[in-house]
């Protein structure tokens, strides 16, 4: 249950993160809201996972696979490029992630 | 290398702030117990809107890829240092491992993005607009 937690969590940091970008410092009112409410959302859901991960395993891997997502959505919706280096990065994350699950960390 | 203008300095300085108060976020969020601690759940409600306050002052120069790398960078190696000394917790080394290769990704994600542009002017406010297009 808790990684279904923690990946609820990812989803909405994917939008706090896109949101926050277009709220300009919290003038625009429309993304200012979209960004406090999904803030509000991913926190909740990630206490709930941290109720069984380690404060430090939990939230690395929650905030690293969010920032591959942010990676592929910023390539994919809003025309960054996707090199092999960014590749690289994101295949680091994974690993890390896959080998803290079978070291049973998480 | 001489090319860092004084508003360029102030949104970095704002990022590395983000980062700290990225850290608290983390910890209280932990510490809340899934906010059944109030005490908890309030400091984590607080460093939350100043953690996007700092972010999101931050990303209105800084690229959101890059800025969000080092943000959570910050905030990934904090909260796994500070973690076992605030709460009953402990790491294998093998699990030390594998969170360091993890929190260097996130890192490198921000280096292969500088890597990766072409050299940019570097006052460009209106950089978010046209990229919601």
């Amino acid at each position: 249950m808790h990684w279904l937690y923690l990946g609820v969590a990812v989803v909405f940091e994917i939008v706090v993160a896109i949101a926050a970008g277009k709220a300009e410092g919290f003038t625009n009112r429309k993304w200012t809201i979209v960004t406090l409410v999904s803030g509000a959302f991913g926190t909740y859901f990630l206490s709930r996972a941290l109720l069984t991960f380690d404060v430090g395993v939990g939230y690395a891997v929650w905030t690293s696979v969010s920032g591959v997502g942010i990676t592929l959505l910023g390539a994919w919706l809003f025309g960054q490029r996707l090199s092999w280096r960014k590749g690289l990065g994101i295949a680091a994350i994974i690993a890390g992630v896959v080998g803290l699950q079978l070291s049973g960390a998480a | 290398m001489s090319s860092i203008s004084p508003s360029a300095a102030r949104s970095w300085l704002m990022l590395l702030l983000a980062g700290g108060f990225e850290i608290g976020y983390a910890l209280s969020v932990g510490g809340s117990h899934g906010f059944t601690r109030l005490t908890w759940s309030l400091v984590a409600v607080v460093f939350f809107l100043l953690t996007l306050w700092a972010l999101s002052a931050a990303l209105r120069t800084i690229e959101v890829s890059i800025g969000y790398a080092v943000w959570a960078g910050i905030g990934a190696a904090g909260a796994a240092v500070l973690g076992p000394v605030f709460f009953d917790e402990r790491l294998t080394l093998v699990q030390s491992l594998w969170l360091c290769l993890i929190i260097a990704g996130v890192i490198w994600l921000k280096l292969a993005d500088r890597l990766d542009s072409p050299k940019t002017p570097v006052e460009q406010p209106q950089e978010a607009e046209s990229a919601g297009v």
